[in-house]
């Protein structure tokens, strides 16, 4: 203010004795322009500074209301934290409203690059083969899904039509054929494949090459297609170059309602594809579940900790059941990710969860027990009160009275030392064997697949000869050898309360899991009161199966055990069935029998001291090791045992397959 | 304003001046009205811009002040009373805590002290009798509670329920440092302080995390980058200079000045734990190369080792706790955590340090009460003072006593056959609590300059092989104990 001229020439003016001095003077100078030309530039000069001052007022007061209408910061940062600069926002040369995309396809490669950076590349050999698929997100342009569907081989292009009907409306859709993918190719999918206005897709043949780009529910932004001249060679790599214009921002989001968990659907939904209906528009699925509480929770601050690789859509299933769970505490739960893989870790915000990341150590099943290795003790570090801790994968469902069951059971694991763990899953728990919900067990096998471990038992015992990676061990098998476990027992119950539905893992194929988990059977039934728990304590547990097998009706052995008539048709009775086992690793007969029942079969699950105990026809039905046993001496005089041959050596057994 | 209505007058004098000469010429005479009409335009624009601008920098005063408020209160809290902006962002702060289920504890520590004056008075108080504000309305810039995280469950919406209510927040996050001790884990971030602004005052959220060892852990407040600097005057906060370690307090409802909060249920042992809280956390990545250089000692001896170590360590602890006798890490078993975050397993002891002042008499009845009898007692209280005492499976509790100088510190040393005595120099240090084998103990703060004292500067080089009298570098021949004190300064059992 002190700067402005033409104020102090006036100054004086105002003091009358100065008065006439000051116009004579004024006077003189009245007629001078250069008087003029100052005056001027003075009121321009004067005029810039308003100005200026004006601007910076405006600036600082938009910047105050900025600050006041909530700290955008923190939210940047978190995007920041996790990559999610966007690439149109990263040139800095304002929104791009169209994205070059170029496509290949060939017999041994195939590659999609959008805006020159390559999104999918793949030359491996023996790899790959069938229909790529990337999902595009319309307004920013990334990559939210990729996936490869061998369409060479049955029922990949069921897999595919659901993931490309699960994609939301107005998304871009690239498709690329690397080697074949026709062969299994069916009607179905076919006739989504037009319904997208793809014209070559339709037609596809063998060993054709095929680019596609085009917006779900239209319209189609490039194709091109080379059909394979005879079945002996393929058909010409295929380069498709084209532009695909991005929509607003507005277009490709919905408009929920401004909710913190809308927030967070939001950010997931904007990034991935191929969840379904948890991002629909109109009615999307919840991501908040709130089940009841439990009464008497005993296992509320238990913390769980699930354990996880890179199988986002698995994760998302797991966490959606484990969440309904009655008596889930969400805060307690951790998940682990094997990797810095950022899918699962958006599943996991998704679900407002803690996730953390572990760098992979070693190869293989080694990485596999480092990943366990690390997972536990942090989640022993993050809760260090926990005595226990439940342990989860990521391709488990969690049956509704999973705590339920365990904060019924988990006392056992304090009052018996003779307990090596309480686990949620039966090992020869299926259909046709499980039938009792209220039923527990003592085995000495540890099935693992949703389990509670104790925290003594880990930090004392486990922590501290944990295998080291370069010993290349499964974690659960080194569980239960009999160095580490020592003769102590695990609780299960008859029906399991977890469900193992992964098909892909690393010791895990689509036969296998067919033939050995996709019969087992899970309970459903909510607040399952179970039966005497206390009888599950090592000397009761004893007295129970003494009373047991003492009203148990012996099974006519003459009869052929895997027929169904072994067993009569008759309910809630129990039978016993005495099997030869020489000693306490003679398991020929039961492993013969476990086969012919179509129970667990690979090794040997579900013992307790040479005593199985399952049901058939919704019998309970016992089968005792003789002479084995220590419940031989139930065994009439009259009875010899039955024994089964192994059949003579075969070769497409399958070898040691494992549990992931 | 003055100066403008006089620019008009003189204006328009001008212009009087200006007509008589137009009456001469009238072809100059447009010339002249045109530039009059200009100067007059010109003097209205100036008059209305200045008295714009002045109502600008009226108003952009009047902003600069509200938004460094904070370096006004004092001068403005002269009016001690329920409406006080103190009283105010507390009410407003616990409205909002309990509505959101937010776990907070108040532990500022100047209003504890106060509480703690008249404790018994304060307890006696029923809801809303009071009639003078006495705690929340003394005049300052911040008040202080800390946040129990582990039974926080609605972290997400706090923050903006917060900012609706009027406050300006400030969240400072890390990375865990409970996941640090293990290899190759990142997680979310957690949150170390919430600073919360209303107006001139500030609550200054400190968030205690649960850590191994049952023991509350705060982080250091450090700002980012992008922070800003001047949100609250930060060097006057009485948390997160450093990472600080607690007790975990019992806690107790009251109410004062008619807001209902949670303290401490043993104020004075919580203000005595203020000072002395400063975590220091073990160099878990530097010990992890230790480990990549020098391969840990997986036997079943050195595991059974370390185990007994722990046990006798966890037991020690809490012998002294009881006796309220303050130790620290010392020699092998501090360099153990030092170095590689552990127990070393070859060195067959456990070795603490406590100040001389420190000393109780009972503290050989009290080991030898949990089991651990006195193996050997070397020097005096006045003088080179050691305790050893037999742990299971041949492990030995070495307790030496350090005593003050002006410049340094020192304990003693004594060979058994000769008498001799020995002085170990260190320089001075202060004590830091940390967490070892899940535990809560104290280590020198000034970490490097003990060891260094102890081991020289190639401490990060195990030595298998070493000799009490002669390997240390600053260990100093000490004399010898005239054989008359003999029985009294050697003490075998």
């Amino acid at each position: 203010m002190d700067d402005w001229k033409p104020s102090s020439l006036i100054k004086p003016f105002g003091a009358r004795k100065k008065r006439s001095w000051y116009l004579t003077w004024k006077y003189k100078l009245t007629n001078q322009r250069a008087l003029r030309r100052l005056c001027q530039t003075g009121a321009v000069l004067f005029l810039l500074v308003t100005v200026i001052v004006n601007i910076k007022l405006i600036l600082d007061t938009r910047r105050a209301i900025s600050e006041a209408n909530g700290d955008p910061e923190p939210e940047q940062d978190y995007d920041e934290a996790l990559g999610r600069l966007e690439p149109s926002r990263r040139r800095g040369s304002g929104p791009r409203r169209v994205l070059d995309v170029e496509v290949y396809s060939s017999r041994s490669k195939v590659y999609v690059a959008v805006d020159g950076t390559t999104v999918l590349e793949d030359e491996a050999r023996e790899q790959g083969r069938g229909i790529h698929v990337i999902v595009l997100n319309q307004a920013t342009g990334h990559v939210m899904a990729k996936r490869v569907f061998d369409t060479y081989s049955p029922h990949e292009d069921e897999a595919m039509v659901l993931f490309l009907n699960m994609v939301a409306p107005g998304r871009v859709l690239i498709c690329t054929v690397k080697d074949e993918g026709s062969f299994h190719l069916k009607d179905t999918a076919k006739a989504l494949l037009r319904s997208l206005g793809s014209q070559a897709g339709p037609a596809l043949g063998w060993r054709d090459t095929w680019a596609f780009v085009g917006r779900k529910g239209g319209p189609v932004l490039g194709e091109k297609h080379s059909k394979s001249p005879a079945l002996s060679s393929w058909g010409d790599p295929v380069l498709l170059k084209t532009d695909v214009p991005l929509s607003s921002a507005e277009e490709a989001e919905c408009h929920w309602a401004d909710t913190e968990l809308n927030r967070r659907r939001r950010r997931f939904c904007s990034k991935v594809e191929g969840y379904g209906s948890v991002c629909s528009c109109k009615d999307p699925t919840p991501i908040e579940f709130s089940p009841d509480p439990l009464p008497d929770n005993n296992v509320l601050n238990v913390p769980v900790a699930v354990i996880a690789g890179n199988r986002p859509n698995y994760l998302y299933r797991m966490l959606r059941s484990l969440l309904s769970a009655q008596g889930v505490s969400p805060q307690m739960i951790t998940v682990f990710i094997d990797g810095y893989y950022e899918e699962p870790m958006d599943v996991v915000a998704l679900f407002g969860l803690r996730g953390i990341q572990h760098t992979p150590i070693s190869i293989k099943n080694a990485r596999v027990s480092q990943h366990y290795k690390a997972s536990l003790t942090a989640t022993f570090n993050l809760f260090p009160e926990a005595r226990f801790a439940v342990v989860l994968e990521e391709d488990l469902d969690i049956a509704v009275d999973f705590f339920s069951f365990l904060s019924q059971s988990i006392h056992l694991l304090e009052e018996d030392d003779s307990l090596y763990c309480i686990s949620a899953w039966n090992d020869q728990g299926y259909e046709h064997t499980a039938e009792d919900p209220a039923l527990l067990y003592r085995v000495e096998t540890m099935p693992g697949l949703g389990w509670v471990l104790r925290k003594s038992l880990y930090k004392e015992e486990l922590e501290p000869k944990w295998p080291t990676p370069e010993k290349l061990w499964d974690w659960d098998m080194w569980m239960r050898m009999p160095e580490q476990r020592r003769g102590r027992e695990c609780i299960i119950p008859d029906v399991s309360r977890s469900y193992h539905f992964g098909i892909v893992g690393l010791n895990m194929n689509g036969y296998f899991h067919e033939a050995y988990f996709k019969k087992h059977k899970f309970n459903t039934v909510p607040g399952v009161q179970l039966r005497n728990v206390d009888s599950l304590k090592k000397e009761a547990y004893e007295v129970e199966i003494h009373r047991l097998l003492s009203e148990a009706e012996v099974l006519d052995h003459s009869r052929n055990p895997c027929e169904d008539s072994f067993l009569p048709d008759t309910e809630g009775h129990t039978y016993v069935a005495f099997i030869r086992m020489e000693k306490d690793d003679d398991f020929t007969t039961w492993t013969q029998l476990a086969k012919c029942l179509h129970i667990w079969d690979l090794d040997v699950r579900g013992n307790h001291r040479g005593l199985w105990r399952l049901f058939r026809k919704k019998n309970h039905f016992l089968v005792v090791g003789v002479p084995a046993s220590p419940y031989s001496v139930k065994k009439p005089p009259s009875i010899t045992p039955i024994f089964l041959e192994p059949p003579p050596k075969e070769e497409g057994v399958p070898g040691a397959a494992e549990q992931t | 304003m003055k100066g403008d209505e006089t620019n008009i007058i003189f204006l328009s004098k001008k212009d009087e001046i200006n007509w008589v000469t137009l009456k001469r010429q009238p072809s100059e005479h447009r010339r002249l009205m045109s530039r009059i009409n200009k100067n007059v335009i010109l003097a209205l624009l100036t008059l209305t811009s200045s008295a714009f601008l002045l109502f600008q920098l009226y108003y952009y005063k009047h902003y600069l002040s509200a938004k460094n408020g904070t370096g006004l209160s004092k001068s403005k809290g002269s009016r001690i009373g329920f409406d006080s902006t103190q009283w105010r962002a507390v009410k407003k702060f616990i409205v909002l805590t309990s509505s959101q289920n937010v776990p907070v504890f108040l532990i500022d520590p100047l209003i504890l002290e106060l509480i703690n004056k008249d404790f018994e008075q304060v307890k006696n108080t029923s809801h809303g009798s009071t009639s003078e504000c006495k705690f929340f309305c003394v005049p300052r810039d911040f008040t202080t509670f800390a946040l129990r995280y582990h039974l926080w469950k609605n972290e997400e919406g706090w923050f903006r329920i917060a900012e609706n209510m009027g406050f300006q927040c400030l969240k400072i996050e890390s990375k865990d440092p409970r996941l640090d001790g293990i290899d190759s884990l990142s997680g979310t971030e957690i949150p170390l302080h919430y600073i919360c602004r209303l107006a001139n005052h500030a609550i200054h959220l400190v968030v205690f995390h649960e850590r191994s060892g049952n023991y509350l852990w705060h982080g250091h407040l450090r700002l980012k980058g992008h922070m800003d600097r001047k949100f609250v005057p930060f060097r006057k906060l009485q948390f997160g200079r450093y990472p600080g370690a607690f007790d975990r307090p019992e806690l107790q409802q009251i109410t004062i000045d008619g807001l209902e909060i949670l303290i401490p249920k043993d104020p004075v042992h919580f203000l005595e734990e203020i000072p002395r809280s400063r975590f220091i956390e073990c160099r878990y990545k530097e010990a992890r190369a230790f480990f990549q250089q020098y391969l840990d000692d997986n036997t079943v001896e050195a595991m059974a080792f370390r185990k007994n170590a722990k046990e006798l360590l966890q037991l020690a602890a809490k012998t002294l706790k009881k006796l309220g006798v303050q130790f620290w890490l010392s020699s092998g078993t501090c360099l153990g955590w030092y170095r590689q975050c552990n127990i070393i397993t070859y060195s067959k002891d456990v070795d603490l340090g406590i100040f001389i002042q420190d000393y109780k008499s009972d503290i050989i009845s009290a080991f030898q009460d949990v089991g651990l009898p006195l193996k050997h007692k070397f020097g005096k209280v006045e003088d080179s003072l050691e305790l050893s005492f037999q742990g299971k499976d041949d492990i030995k509790l070495d307790i030496f006593f350090f005593y003050e100088e002006t410049d340094h510190m020192w304990n003693g040393g004594t060979q058994a056959k000769t008498g001799k005595k020995f002085k170990y120099l260190f320089p001075k240090f202060t004590l830091c609590w940390t967490e070892f084998v899940d535990m809560k103990v104290h280590v020198p703060c000034e970490t490097t300059e003990y060891i260094e004292a102890n081991y020289g500067k190639t401490w990060k080089i195990p030595v298998k092989t070493w000799d009490w009298k002669r390997s240390p570098p600053n260990v100093q021949p000490n004399g010898i104990w005239p054989i008359s004190e003999w029985d009294e300064v050697i003490q075998l059992y």
